[in-house]
């Protein structure tokens, strides 16, 4: 009987370790909590403010910054790519684009970790400030892109933006949208990467 | 002994083997693998030792399905049963050999890229050895295979798997495991020459662009994901978009540069092709499944995994119904179709032109509920 007891004991031990392993998809917003409710709510792009031409880099390395590069191709706009660039690498350009989206297996292709593209981007996004270039902020992965890996990259990247692009379903949380609204970075949210092309070009003078 | 004894003991020999013959005869059976019917294009049915002969004899021989259009083009390669267990991967093979009518160009399609691993199953993941659908035919038998080459056809693995030429250390059984073969090598294991083979298909043929047809467990990162060499990026950037207008939700991944043996870094390395390699959500393969049913294999439904994606535990959006067969099937065909299309627009002299392959609307969205699990597919084959 005392085996039958300890046997269940244990049985009830592994199922609780096993739901605690679990937690949230998504973790807490790592800006301190804030999310478009408690920091007031986020207000689209009412004019436009950044010049051509444009350096497009990764924050993360996912692929989502080459998919912005084929819509921006389509577009027609002056741009180059540069998903490893550093300051040194910022040239004429009047406008950074950051497309955030961490992935091991791009990290791996880039052949940098998470903690080496951190610092790239930290010095890139000083550079860009230094310059006076104008920043923009894309998430446009979704919620594939969310997650601890990627969201080591988003709020470096959107506190320092002048302009920011969302896609929805990778800020169901409010994680950047908090970070806008408190900072009062104008934000627009899109439905889909495609969507991209209706927002994008009316940032450019 | 007594003569109650012997007629105990004639009785459990008796058994044993009934038992055996009936085992043997499914062992055997295993080794018939239902290959596709030929659709209105496949203008041979080639081997693979035509292209690289010391697989010939081999059960790593594998047929070629040719789908020639009239008008000269590019090719194409479909690589299909590349892990004999992602049904979707070998289903999509299939469903486009015995449909696309190819007007330019030509489409290689291989069913069952690792045949061996066609020929048995993982008894110990309780796997199903076989499943039916009702197609155009009447009822059609499929097998379920494995991840991996049969270990009757190469044994044993070594302690560590050393990957030629990176000199990769992997697990030793990952030595059965064609996607971290490649680019192969003719005096190789058996799985290494099956790779070999593909390469030296590519390499004769000019293959432009090759798909590889995965599924994965929901546990894992890299799901209803496309992966890419870093040449193909550009094409699968256009395609990607494409696919994310048609309401198909796909993550794309450059291929790391320092993970060798898989199709999409090493076919892109070692040989001119375009590689790309997609994934789907298969219930059957992962580890918080619930028991392994065609229910589950077909209708892409499990209990365990609605309680898991409460957890937060999956990296794909999971509700009560799952992720049917035409779902999956209608992602890779859509993807090929969307990723071939954006390859004719960078390669107009190269084109590779088909129609008649259902895709992502055909074999899913117009679909009635009643028909996903396997009907609906079955519907497409001959």
């Amino acid at each position: 009987m005392i085996k039958k007891i300890s046997a269940l004991l244990l049985a009830v031990a592994m199922v609780a370790s096993l739901a605690a392993c679990g937690g949230d998809k998504k973790p807490a917003a790592s800006n301190g909590g804030a999310s478009a409710s408690a920091a007031g709510e986020v207000a689209g792009l009412t004019e436009a403010f950044a010049e051509s031409p444009i350096l497009v880099t990764s924050g993360g390395q996912s692929a989502d910054y080459q998919m912005i590069g084929t819509v921006m191709g389509k577009l027609g706009m002056d741009y180059e790519i540069n998903n490893l660039a550093t300051s040194a690498d910022l040239g004429d350009a009047k406008t950074l684009i950051v497309v955030v989206g961490g992935s091991s297996k791009g990290l791996g292709a880039a052949g940098i970790d998470a903690d080496g593209e951190l610092a790239r981007l930290e010095e890139l996004m000083a550079g860009a400030k230094d310059a006076g270039l104008s920043i923009i902020a894309m998430h446009t992965g979704g919620e594939a892109r969310r997650g601890d890996l990627s969201d080591k990259f988003i709020t470096p990247v959107f506190e320092k933006a002048d302009y920011a692009i969302v896609v929805s379903a990778g800020d169901e949380d409010g994680l950047m949208s908090g970070i806008c609204a408190g900072a009062g970075i104008p934000m627009d949210v899109i439905g889909s990467i495609s969507d991209v092309t209706t927002v994008l070009p009316a940032a450019f003078k | 002994m007594t003569k109650k004894n012997y007629i105990s003991a004639a009785i459990c020999l008796a058994v044993s083997v009934a038992i055996m013959i009936v085992t043997s005869m499914n062992f055997l059976a295993a080794r018939d693998v239902p290959l596709p019917e030929k659709g209105p294009s496949v203008t041979e049915v080639k081997m693979l030792s035509d292209w690289f002969d010391g697989l010939k004899g081999t059960n790593g021989d594998t047929p070629v399905y040719v789908l020639k259009g009239e008008k000269e083009g590019g090719a194409a390669l479909v690589l299909g049963g590349t892990h004999a267990n992602e049904v979707s991967g070998y289903m999509s093979a299939f469903t486009f050999i015995e449909n696309a009518v190819v007007e330019q160009g030509t489409v290689y399609v291989i069913p069952y890229t690792n045949h061996s691993a066609m020929t048995h199953n993982d008894p110990g993941e309780g796997n199903l050895q076989y499943f039916t659908l009702q197609t155009k035919s009447g009822e059609r038998t499929f097998r379920y295979g494995s991840r991996a080459t049969n270990p009757v056809d190469q044994w044993p693995d070594p302690d560590v798997y050393i990957h030629y030429p990176s000199g990769q250390q992997l697990s030793g059984s990952e030595t059965r495991n064609i996607n971290r073969a490649y680019p192969g090598r003719p005096d190789g294991n058996l799985t290494e020459k099956m790779a070999y083979g593909v390469a030296e298909l590519i390499r004769a043929e000019n293959v432009g662009i090759t798909f590889d047809l995965h599924e994965a467990s929901p546990e894992y990162p890299v799901i209803n994901a496309t992966v890419a060499h870093q040449n193909a990026m550009n094409i699968a950037s256009e395609g990607c978009i494409n696919l994310l207008l048609g309401g198909i939700n796909m993550a794309l991944e450059q291929s790391p540069t320092n993970f060798h043996g898989l199709t999409h870094r090493e076919l892109g390395d070692y040989t001119d092709t375009m590689a790309f390699l997609m994934e789907t959500a298969n219930a059957s393969q992962g580890r918080l499944r619930g028991a392994t049913t065609v229910e589950q294999v077909l209708g892409g439904k499990d209990e365990c995994y609605l309680i898991s994606e409460g957890l937060g535990m999956l990296y794909v959006p999971w509700d009560e119904n799952g992720h049917p067969i035409e779902e999956r099937c209608g992602r890779h065909l859509q993807g090929i179709y969307e990723y071939v299309t954006a390859y004719n627009n960078a390669n107009p002299d190269s084109a590779i032109v088909y129609s008649g392959v259902p895709g992502y609307s055909e074999l899913f969205l117009e679909a009635d509920p009643s028909e996903l699990g396997g009907a609906r597919l079955g519907s497409f084959l001959l």
